[in-house]
């Protein structure tokens, strides 16, 4: 009847947006990435980019951080998850709201946050050096712990969210039968929670690689110009050097890795959703 | 369950979650501290207090004007993300379209792409069609940020409302443009005016898409900020900061008001 | 005289099920018209295409003489009280008795609020105009949904099972206050039901269907007196059906039971044979067995009902129901005499 027609008109401008203001230009890039400047295929850029040792340390420095922060997520993030899981709705909702609430900020002003808190004369070097594990004019800026830190603050509630998802699943009975047949609290979350928590570890680990990898905002701000990682290193290509194909084919790369952890992910997901 | 577990556990459990707490709001608070200091530099904890950078900021044209614009751009992009998104989100959930699924991934797609990927195409195909990016080019380019915000809120609304009432407006005269204006809208409005706060504050805070379109034309609160954090910080940055994380939990509580926190976190 | 509606041969496929399989039907004006049958049977489908809110695949539905067939519902002259009631929660109660007045554009404002407060006087609501839905229970919401629908006038106000979500002592005065209302309204009214005791009440007429067809049509009586087939027998009323050997006996013939008692049956002549008759539970009377009437059974089960008590009973190896008067008592394992008056065992013509 005339109601499909309805909602194809209700529906066209978001979907013209959609596929002309997100995905013509993402498939801009895709194209860009690989012509040179006469408009001929080429894979010059690409292979500029695997071949140079400079840019394989930039992508190396990408993944080997985001290997850190997914690490540093998926140990702080579980049990967070399943306190939230377990603690009853008033205590899982504010501690949504306390975890998402940096997300919802802007990303300079996380990030300035991080500045005062790691730059010379902030909290943590001051600690370290009462600690005297330090000396007075330490500071952690330009550091990659610095890059780690304000991009785990960032990305640890999609962890979270998507643990907490799977863990509220779990059967509670399951646990209590454990403990009944023996298992302390430990043994029983280690026995019990953990192995059916994974679909949402893995899940969440796919997804905060992929998110880390494409940051580079926060990395730019608290590692400085000498620790560039991919996402860096294409604002740069883009707004400073102006080389646009360049920059674009350093997309297609972060595109590439970025779908390879994603489709896996999706998949992952939609099966614990049901 | 949980009073099944030894004492040493629970304070363990209290500590940890403390130190989650530090570590997540822990430089928000900081940049509140540091933004009432009386001092010249930036250090926490303050160095006297004082409302002089914030006097400082209202008084500097250059802050002012940002925050002009990122406020009419903000206001701009959600209208546009509501009113697409609204449509998009009721014609989703009738599930009716074509390849319903894919649509669905298709408009959600922006939140799980990189962002940088998009503002980068964003920058060359408007250069190469347009010219020079401008005020609308950060339109297009937060509105297509903000849409998916709006379809999620909106969407889960729909799902869980009475699917017989639009049948029943139907039954009673109301055509089909009519059953969504008296049926489907209403019921959808909780969704819809939390997605549209939500588009307000992700428009206000953006960076990515703007750093990549700024011009000397247009310069939105964001890019000042991180302009500034490129050089030459001072408090003033704080300041202006406290006020943006104000302005979000401010959001945050309408959010909740309107839809409840619980709706759109679960 | 044009018939409010008329379904012509009407057929509906899905997904390459057919669930109509052909019904033709006429509805007269001012009827009140079950639609009764199992769940499966298509009844509400049957409702939805005479609201149009489902396409016919084939065949034609006429709405007061117009051919509605390929009309969009907000176009027919209907209105329709669904299962869940659909009362639209950001409006009060009056608003929504209004709405329908608002959409079909019937009257000015003021004349559609007096209209709207006539219906919540008929449903005995007037003094909940200002509530919202959910500040109402189930039955109060129940009546809301029908002074919308009746607020009105439709050629045809169709029911889906509106009754089924509410408690029994409920459902009985609502069905009351339905009949009550259908004589002050005096609406054409199709009423889908899978109980047959509400069909049976509330109709003029009662359609039984029986996947996708007409299994059998006519007012409540014949149903219920006059089944044609088993279905038909087993699903009005409690029935029982036994598989008997007729033999003709005098002006009627006698049922042959398998250890060799027979029931007598009256009635026109019945051909020799194999068959099934039925005998409604309220018809097997039971006496003591010195009675001495032609047939006895055992007793095998008593279910006490309050009002009534069941009995199950071996019958020459058929078992048996019998509704028996409280009054009387009987004990398990005991023998008993079975009469059944003659008129009251049917032969199905399956």
């Amino acid at each position: 009847m005339n109601r499909l027609r309805n909602d194809l008109l209700i529906s066209a401008p978001g979907l013209l947006l959609l596929v002309f203001g997100f995905l013509i230009p993402v498939a801009g890039i895709l194209v860009l990435g690989v012509r040179d400047a006469d408009g001929a295929w080429t894979s010059a850029h690409l292979v500029r980019f695997l071949t140079d040792p400079f840019y394989l340390g930039i992508g190396w420095r990408t993944i080997k951080l985001s290997l850190l922060i997914t690490a540093i997520c998926v140990v702080a993030g579980v049990p967070l998850a399943y306190i939230m899981a377990r603690g009853g709705p008033r205590l899982r909702l504010w501690l949504i709201v306390c975890i998402t609430l940096p997300l919802m900020t802007s990303v300079v002003v996380r990030t300035f946050g991080w500045m005062v808190v790691l730059g010379r004369g902030g909290l943590v070097p001051h600690a370290l050096n009462m600690l005297g594990l330090a000396n007075r004019n330490y500071t952690l800026m330009h550091t990659e712990t610095a890059i780690v830190a304000g991009m785990v603050q960032v990305l640890f509630p999609f962890m979270v969210l998507s643990i907490l998802g799977v863990v509220q699943r779990i059967d509670s009975r399951l646990e209590e039968a454990a403990r009944v047949m023996g298992c302390s609290l430990v043994q029983s979350l280690r026995l019990v929670v953990l192995p059916l928590a994974v679909p949402g570890i893995v899940a969440g680990s796919l997804l905060v690689f992929t998110l880390s990898a494409s940051y580079f905002i926060t990395p730019n701000l608290l590692g400085g110009s000498r620790l560039p990682v991919l996402a860096s290193s294409i604002y740069e290509t883009a707004t400073k050097t102006l080389d646009w194909q360049f920059a674009a084919a350093q997309s297609i790369i972060l595109l590439i890795g970025v779908l390879m952890l994603l489709i896996p992910q999706a998949k992952m997901t939609r099966r614990t959703h049901g | 369950m949980v009073e099944a577990a030894p004492r040493s556990i629970r304070a363990a459990t209290a500590l940890y979650l403390a130190a989650v707490l530090v570590f997540v709001l822990g430089p928000l608070v900081v940049v509140a501290g540091v933004s009432f200091t009386g001092g010249e530099y930036i250090a926490f904890p303050p160095q006297g207090l004082s409302l002089r950078w914030y006097e400082a900021i209202l008084t500097s044209s250059v802050y002012v004007g940002a925050a002009w614009t990122s406020l009419k751009l903000a206001v701009v992009v959600t209208i546009s993300a509501t009113v697409l998104g609204a449509g998009a989100a009721i014609a989703l959930h009738r599930g009716r379209l074509p390849a319903t699924s894919a649509l669905s991934a298709l408009f959600l797609s922006p939140l799980v792409l990189p962002s940088i990927i998009f503002a980068l195409g964003l920058l060359t195909l408007w250069s190469s069609l347009v010219g020079r990016t401008s005020f609308y080019a950060l339109w297009l380019g937060h509105t297509v940020i903000a849409v998916p915000y709006v379809i999620r809120t909106a969407l889960a609304v729909l799902s869980t409302s009475d699917k017989f009432l639009e049948e029943a407006a139907r039954t009673m005269g109301a055509g089909p443009w009519k059953a969504i204006l008296h049926v489907v809208i209403p019921q959808a409005l909780p969704g819809i005016a939390a997605g549209a706060f939500f588009a307000f504050n992700i428009s206000f805070d953006e960076a990515i898409v703007s750093l990549f379109l700024r011009s000397p034309e247009i310069t939105t609160l964001p890019i000042q900020i991180y302009t500034q954090l490129e050089f030459s910080p001072d408090p003033s940055i704080a300041a202006v900061s406290t006020l943006m994380i104000g302005l979000t939990v401010l959001l945050i509580f309408v959010i909740d008001r309107v839809l409840g926190i619980q709706k759109v976190a679960g | 005289m044009t018939a409010a509606v008329h379904l012509d041969n009407v057929t509906k496929s899905f997904a390459g099920v057919q669930i109509i399989k052909g019904i033709s039907l006429s509805i007269q004006k001012g009827e009140f018209v079950s639609l009764l049958g199992p769940s499966g049977c298509g009844k509400t489908t049957l409702l939805r295409i005479i609201a149009g809110l489902e396409e016919a695949t084939s065949g034609s539905i006429h709405i007061g003489g117009t051919d509605s067939t390929r009309l969009p519902p907000e176009q027919r002259d209907i209105a329709m009280v669904f299962q869940s009631y659909a009362l639209l929660p950001h409006l009060t109660v009056l608003e929504n008795v209004m709405f329908p007045l608002r959409m079909r554009k019937l009257g000015n404002r003021a004349e559609q609020r007096e209209r709207a407060e006539a219906a919540l006087k008929l449903v005995q609501l007037s003094h909940l105009a200002q509530r919202r839905p959910r500040q109402l229970s189930g039955g109060q919401q129940q009546r809301v949904a029908v002074a919308r629908a009746i607020v009105s006038s439709p050629q045809v106000l169709l029911l889906d099972e509106p009754l089924s979500n509410l408690d029994a002592r409920l459902r009985e005065s609502m069905q009351e206050e339905l009949i009550q209302l259908h004589r002050q309204t005096g609406l054409t009214t199709v009423f889908v039901t899978h109980d047959q005791e509400e069909a049976l009440s509330l109709s003029d007429r009662v359609v039984l269907l029986n996947a996708g067809l007409i299994e059998q049509e006519g007012i409540p009586d014949e149903l219920y007196v006059a089944p044609h087939s088993r279905f038909a027998a087993s699903f009005m009323g409690s029935t029982n059906l036994l598989e008997v050997h007729l033999e003709p006996s005098g002006d009627g013939a006698r049922a042959l039971l398998p250890a060799g008692q027979s029931l007598v049956l009256g009635g026109a002549p019945h051909k020799r044979g194999k068959a099934t008759v039925m005998v409604r539970q309220e018809d097997v009377r039971l006496a003591p067995a010195s009675a001495g009437a032609a047939a006895t059974a055992t007793l095998v089960t008593r279910i006490f009902l309050g009002s009534r008590t069941r009995y199950v009973l071996d019958l020459d190896g058929h078992m048996i129901r019998c509704l028996a008067p409280a009054d009387q008592h009987f004990d398990v394992g005991e023998k008993v005499s079975v009469l059944i008056q003659p008129d009251r065992i049917r032969v199905l013509a399956d």
